[in-house]
């Protein structure tokens, strides 16, 4: 993985040095709450129902087990013991006081992490695969990708106060893991013509109150030209984008309002104008980032291994758990292992300090000292050797965190809702613990098959709700929490928007009414048939009726 | 009738106005407030940014939060109602 240079470690030292002097002054009323607020945003530093929060960035999600034993350290001496995983692979602590945020964000520059650009209107922390440089389907790693474009962003001074906040998010493989078409910019690396890598890129993704799926803007543009062209990008952005209106600041709101075609024309031309030899990535720079991912010292190893094989037949738990869990290796006898942040009736995403030092142990001694942070709340123990699989999995289930649920219905993806954050209307985490309940049954689950149930406690849609096979939006009705259910989204490269299915529920009435849904997917699926491509046969009636129904009949 | 609540500024707690003006930590120690109280309470709060950042009113029946945001001002008065800072309250603050 990336390790910081002396322009990294400087720069982040002098952000520490520079808040800690703000904090100070906030601290001695120097400096009001109008003030301070947009200088703690830049360091990920809200202000929430009941404390400040802090969010701190885990580059692409990638992690080493030091920097996770110094997350579990900040969790247990600076906050109340846990940390929560977010949507952009990013993790949340709510309960620091003013006081330590410098000392935390000092604890964090130790380990090479910091919180800068996890907040404000600025190019947020950069997304990819999990599974980049494992998965077999990749054309390429894009971490690499990630990091240079990491380094490019961090603290861009034409970048820093953008009409609202920008996400990108980059892919390797035609497979979309990371839902780049739900993001600002997403970034598939294709084979040029020429035979070199190059970027298939789409513009104007986004959730909230009006989500867009990202339309393609460029089919190919050469590696060393891209962030020519995320420039060219931001700066038509930048200049165009609306500032008058937050919930028409984004992006996909300005590609929306003139069309791609248009916002093609502006991109070209600011492409046209740019100094490119700047912006050019020098062969030799690409070499030295891309040497920092070189794969680890794999061993050479058969494909099977007769002892996970003969632990899968001497254990049916652990055999459910391999076939949910375990994701496929590039190199034969190795395994990825996700790690479920999702156990029954617990909060999607949240990892206790004692559980996070168990990761950072298991990564350390079997998975080359890396672990990973999924966006869909997980964690991944990257790099495993089919024959550690079962002592991974003995490890974690002595501490909860070896539910067999990966991909499935109770790997629920939901925001912290009104339970913490100060924007929303209504609660995320106890209607995700009501149908991770209803849901429980580890056999239906497998019936089920590969499903997913987003939650969001606001519009805002931090849970990603519009594009859950299943979304759950929680509305406020006259001071009353109430749940919009939509029906056939999708964050993958077949990326939609769910349907609206009705009005919405009373919060006890969701989980009963999904449960429904997906009883009506059994009766009416085809063999073999994924509950996505089901609604996408039948469109969302058969589950709408499901839904509303028995409610209608008994009102 | 309303109560005066804010965050405290050195850790982001949920605080309220008090008798004799002091910031307490619980709902049930708020001086409950008639209209007129309330803005003075609002104008003294605002006075004081070195304890109460962002004060505003909210109603109340009782000390119970009522109004279209009672159910937000409920949890910001009791914490988090699911999860580990439940169990961490229950285990180490209330003991």
């Amino acid at each position: 993985m990336y390790r910081y240079d002396e322009f990294d470690a400087a720069l982040v030292h002098e952000r520490i040095a520079e808040f800690s002097d703000q904090v100070d002054r906030r601290s001695s009323g120097a400096l009001t709450e109008d003030e301070f607020k947009p200088l703690r945003l830049m360091n990920g530093v809200y202000l929430q129902l009941h404390a400040y929060m802090l969010r701190v960035a885990v580059p692409y999600g990638v992690m080493n087990s030091r920097q996770m034993r110094r997350l579990a350290h900040i969790a247990r001496t600076y906050d109340k013991g846990y940390g929560h995983f977010t949507t952009r692979t990013n993790i949340q602590y709510n309960w620091p006081a003013l006081q330590d945020l410098p000392a935390i964000l000092g604890d964090l520059a130790e380990v090479e992490m910091h919180a800068i650009q996890t907040s404000g209107n600025c190019i947020r922390n950069v997304t990819t695969d999990v599974f980049a440089g494992v998965a077999a389907d990749e054309i390429e790693d894009p971490r690499p990708w990630c990091e240079i474009i990491r380094q490019w962003s961090t603290i861009h001074p034409e970048f820093s106060f953008l009409p609202r906040k920008f996400k990108i998010a980059v892919i390797g493989a035609a497979k979309d893991r990371a839902a780049i078409r739900t993001h600002d910019v997403g970034l598939q690396i294709v084979r040029g013509e020429d035979g070199q890598t190059a970027f298939r890129v789409f513009v104007g993704g986004g959730q909230g109150r009006l989500p867009h799926i990202a339309q393609e803007i460029a089919s190919g543009v050469p590696g060393p030209s891209l962030l020519a062209y995320l420039t060219a990008i931001l700066r038509a952005y930048n200049l165009l984008g609306r500032r008058d209106n937050i919930h028409k600041a984004r992006i996909k709101i300005l590609v929306a309002a003139i069309g791609i075609d248009a916002f093609r024309d502006e991109v070209e031309r600011q492409f046209a104008i740019l100094r490119l030899e700047d912006l050019r990535i020098p062969d030799e720079e690409l070499v030295r980032i891309q040497a920092y991912f070189t794969p680890p010292p794999f061993e050479v190893q058969p494909i099977v291994s007769s002892a996970y094989d003969a632990a899968r037949r001497l254990s049916p738990e652990f055999a459910r758990f391999t076939r949910s869990n375990l994701r496929p290796h590039k190199q034969p006898g190795y395994s990825a292992v996700i790690v479920s942040l999702k156990p029954v009736n617990s909060v999607p995403g949240d990892v206790t300090a004692d559980q996070m030092e168990v990761v950072a142990d298991l990564a350390a001694r079997f998975s080359f000292d890396e672990v990973r942070a999924s966006y869909e709340q997980n964690l991944v123990l990257p790099h495993v050797r089919l024959e550690d699989v079962h002592a991974v999995w003995s490890r974690l289930r002595d501490v909860g965190l070896a539910t067999a649920n990966a991909d499935l219905a109770t790997d629920i993806i939901a925001c912290p809702g009104l339970d913490y954050c100060s924007l929303a209307n209504a609660r995320s985490i106890p209607v995700a613990q009501a149908l991770s309940r209803q849901l429980a049954d580890v056999d239906l689950q497998e019936r089920l098959g590969p499903l997913r149930i987003n939650i969001s406690g606001c519009i805002n849609a931090c849970g990603h709700h519009h594009v859950g096979h299943i979304g759950v939006l929680g509305v406020d009705r006259k001071g009353e929490e109430y749940y919009q259910i939509t029906i056939g989204g999708s964050p993958d490269e077949q990326a939609a928007l769910g349907e609206i299915v009705g009005r919405s529920l009373p919060a006890d009435e969701v989980a009963p009414a999904i449960a429904r849904a997906l009883d009506r997917y059994l009766e009416v699926r085809m063999d073999g048939e994924l509950f996505i491509d089901t609604v996408r046969r039948l469109g969302a009636d058969p589950f709408r009726t499901a839904i509303y129904e028995p409610i209608d009949a008994a009102a | 009738m309303k109560l005066l609540t804010a965050n405290r500024l050195n850790d982001g707690r949920v605080i309220y106005l008090g008798e004799a003006d002091a910031a307490v930590e619980t709902i049930e120690a708020a001086r409950i407030l008639d209209a007129g109280a309330a803005e003075a309470a609002l104008v003294l709060a605002q006075s004081r940014p070195a304890v109460f950042v962002n004060p505003y009113l909210i109603e109340v029946e009782g000390r119970a939060p009522s109004g279209r945001d009672r159910l937000k001002e409920s949890i910001r008065s009791i914490g988090p109602t699911v999860g580990h800072s439940l169990g961490f309250v229950a285990r180490n603050e209330i003991a």
